[in-house]
């Protein structure tokens, strides 16, 4: 018999996103029915809050999504879209059927992150921010450390981290999450 | 917006009495599940180690099941242990087990793969099995903002308070006056952990004075540098040390209202946070009539969206309210007029942790640790090459020297130290010759280096000092928010002389030209973030000229970084031909 000591939420289920999606704009408004305010300072507090669900959830936010949120928090969609274009999380095209976060923090500099932003440019034509021609992979360049510095150079394609990754192992595991194949863990596993 | 439930069985609590009663039957929960019958079981569970598979091990430990509670519980910080997952039998202390997969948990529970032991989290060996305490990486810590590390299950308001979470809060808001509260932090000397060392208790104490209202208390949790993850664990491992500091801050200011802003770097961290308020709402810590006290406190989340420049307090202030990120001139100073116009006290993430256990203990006790002008303990990350990585708290005071090598255990095999990365984007890096000296908030600045916020970045021979100093500047390129001219041109100017001199087409006066333009920008930009974007460089070429010098004259990058090394080593033609 297990016990559960847990009178608790469950456990925690990182990124929602997957793959390219179009933004259903019903479920737009049903995510903003759960932001509720009491003023318009509250309201205003709200604006990015609300996009960055939006583009968590789709991976983007469409000028339609954007209209929403204006119309839902009183106030107008050049405003929202000021926001969604000086804040890098956002994004206002959709991604590719895949994400990579290729951390760009300064462990990985330091353990060869350049090179594989280089190998994303040479091999598949991509640079930060930007989607494969055959919108498969979509790749952010993170100016901020991913939390697993001790696995440097690290991506997180989709939901998985890769760890040690050279630029060899950058291209099979591109190929891999194209082809829709999910055995990294193993290969992570016989890295220190 | 993305709705964290509260812990249903919990009930609001009406007075001081209602809280002391809550409390003893916490601890006693909290004693009963470590002295009971059943072995108990936790995994730790952090942004790191969720990456190498700890929420597997965590189903797998459910799976295996017996006659065990099983328990979600933070990182420790010990990156290079994770995933762990450390078991309590009956009449023993716990021992920790790690790394493992999920093919080891099974062994593990039944207690036959002592191989995997690290340690156990008690003051005697366990047979064979020495305490953690020893082992290198620990040993020389001072856990005290880290203490629940790894122990409470950060989703746990009743672990949290069994171990002592809001006394603090208790005291400020039945025990002493406001007054005596700002008394003990500005006794503590606390210096702000965002990076510029201000003294906390001067700050509440304006805070206080501030006539205008509502006033509000904003914990800046954003940690945008690449460089650093120690609040993003604080959040992680005891999310309500994070609020009680808060907490206490709204009641000794008199604020009315917290935030607490992250960045949208760590969702990990922001759901425990809100599952802490969440709970402590219920509670009826936080709300209308606080434990009958008549005390108003509310506490909101903000989000930002990965712009870095918003960890900079006004553009912070700016962003809760909906707006662009970019920083404004001062004065008026926050204090007097910050979010919605309001006397607004702004405070890193790690500065409130400290504040708990400061009201508890006593501004003296605290002024006890560290050194004489920078009080208390620091958290730390190491990045780069060195052979353990994690989090670490240690006194303020002790040397690189004992940092690198006495608890991350030096350089890994195959590399050859080259300098230490200090302040982020925002420093320079020192070398060995520094490496005596007792870290603190002002120890490094005559050398270009910083404290900050404590993220150490280790870089070995293979690195290349221009393209290190290129990364650092284009990262502030890349951050500036373009608000005013200096930042915005400067940066960009700076990067493109970079890049002349990595593509063997650098002149010698273009290292007099970065200097002159670094000079321009530190003076004349707007907020910190211009002031100091080309620090690294100029520190960079302070301590690494000869190979700027190498790239210039000789066409050549010794470590084969830099596009020069394509060409040809021709020497010093190439560089006089191309700077005509
Ligand atoms: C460009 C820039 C980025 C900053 N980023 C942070 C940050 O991520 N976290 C932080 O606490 N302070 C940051 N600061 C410092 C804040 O402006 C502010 O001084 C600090 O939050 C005050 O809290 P403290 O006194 O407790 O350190 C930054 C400052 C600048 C100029
Ligand atoms: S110095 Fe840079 S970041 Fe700061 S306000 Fe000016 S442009 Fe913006
Ligand atoms: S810098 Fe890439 S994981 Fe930390």
């Amino acid at each position: 018999m297990v016990q559960s000591n847990h009178t608790h939420a469950p456990r925690p289920v990182p990124s929602p996103y997957t793959g390219r999606q179009d933004i259903d704009l019903d479920v737009v408004r049903e995510m903003l029915s759960h932001f509720t305010y009491n003023d318009h300072e509250e309201a205003q507090e709200l604006i990015l809050s609300a996009c960055q669900e939006i583009n968590e959830h789709f991976g983007w936010v469409s000028p339609e999504a954007a209209e929403i949120v204006a119309e839902h928090l009183g106030t107008t969609t050049t405003r929202v879209f000021a926001i969604l274009t000086f804040y890098a999380d956002f994004r206002t095209e959709p991604r590719g059927h895949h994400h990579m976060l290729l951390c760009h923090g300064m462990s990985c500099y330091v353990m060869g992150s350049n090179k594989l932003v280089q190998t994303m440019k040479d091999t598949y034509g991509v640079a930060d921010g930007e989607t494969t021609a055959d919108d498969q992979m979509s790749v952010q360049v993170a100016n901020f450390c991913l939390g697993v510095c001790d696995r440097s150079p690290v991506v997180k394609i989709d939901d998985e981290y890769h760890g040690h990754v050279t630029p060899e192992s950058l291209t099979e595991l591109v190929n891999r999450a194209i082809e829709g194949k999910h055995s990294m863990q193993e290969n992570e596993a016989t890295h220190g | 917006m993305v709705s964290v439930k509260p812990s249903e069985h919990l009930t609001k609590l009406n007075s001081k009495d209602d809280f002391l009663a809550f409390r003893e039957q916490a601890r006693q929960k909290w004693d009963s599940v470590w002295n009971g019958s059943a072995t108990v079981v936790s995994v730790g569970v952090g942004s790191s180690s969720i990456a190498k598979g700890a929420l597997e091990v965590l189903e797998q430990v459910h799976q295996v099941g017996g006659d065990v509670i099983v328990r979600e519980v933070s990182g420790n910080g010990a990156f290079w242990m994770e995933p762990w997952v450390e078991v309590k039998r009956p009449g023993a202390q716990p021992i920790v087990y790690g790394p493992l997969t999920v093919d080891d948990v099974a062994g593990v529970i039944a207690g036959d793969r002592n191989d995997l032991a690290v340690g156990v989290r008690g003051d005697a060996p366990e047979g064979d099995i020495r305490p953690l305490n020893e082992h290198h990486f620990f040993q020389h810590q001072n856990m005290l903002l880290t203490r629940n590390a790894g122990v409470i299950e950060p989703d746990s308001i009743e672990d949290a308070i069994a171990r002592g979470a809001y006394d603090g809060y208790f005291k400020v808001l039945f025990e002493i006056s406001q007054e005596e509260a700002i008394h003990e932090v500005t006794a503590s000397n606390v210096r702000g952990r965002g990076g510029g060392g201000f003294p906390a208790g001067i700050k509440w104490e304006s805070g206080r004075k501030a006539t205008n209202s509502p006033k509000f208390i904003v914990c800046n949790s954003h940690e945008g540098e690449p460089n650093v993850y120690k609040d993003r664990h604080l959040h992680e491992c005891d999310p309500h040390r994070v609020l009680e500091g808060i907490l206490i801050a709204c009641i000794a200011c008199g604020a009315e209202r917290g935030y607490n802003y992250l960045g949208g770097e760590y969702p990990l961290g922001l759901r425990r946070f809100r599952k802490a308020v969440a709970d402590a709402e219920r509670l009826g810590l936080i709300g209308k009539d606080v434990l009958g006290t008549g005390k108003n406190v509310a506490i909101r989340v903000r989000t930002g969206g990965g712009a870095y420049i918003c960890g900079e307090a006004s553009a912070l202030m700016y962003s809760i309210m909906g707006v662009r990120g970019q920083p404004r001139t001062k004065p008026p100073r926050s204090v007097e007029e910050g979010l919605w116009k309001r006397p607004t006290v702004a405070n890193n993430t790690e500065t409130l942790a400290n504040v708990p256990d400061i009201i508890v203990r006593g501004g003296d006790w605290y002024a006890s640790l560290g050194t004489e002008k920078s009080t208390g303990t620091k958290l730390m990350t190491m990045q780069g090459p060195s052979k353990l990585h994690g989090v670490v708290e240690v006194e303020m005071g002790v040397t690189m020297n004992h940092i690198l090598n006495d608890i991350y255990g030096g350089m890994r095999e195959g590399y050859t130290f080259k300098g230490m990365q200090t302040g982020g984007a925002s420093a320079g890096p020192i070398t060995e010759n520094a490496f005596e000296r007792p870290i603190d908030f002002d120890s490094l600045t005559d050398i270009h280096g910083m404290l900050g916020s404590g993220g150490w970045v280790l870089f070995d021979e293979g690195v290349c000092a221009v393209d290190m100093a290129r990364y650092l500047t284009a990262f502030s390129r890349y951050e500036s928010c373009s608000k005013c001219v200096p930042c915005r041109l400067g940066n960009p100017a700076l990067v493109e002389i970079l890049d002349r001199i990595r593509f063997g087409r650098g002149s010698l006066e273009d290292l007099a030209l970065i200097r002159r333009t670094s000079k321009h920008i530190i003076e004349l930009s707007l907020c910190g973030l211009g002031q100091v974007a080309p620090v690294p460089l100029v520190a960079f070429l302070d301590v690494y000229e000869e190979e700027f010098r190498q790239h210039i004259v000789d066409g050549h990058c010794k470590t084969g970084t830099c596009p020069i090394a394509a060409r040809p080593h021709v020497g010093a033609d190439l560089a006089t031909a191309a700077a005509d």
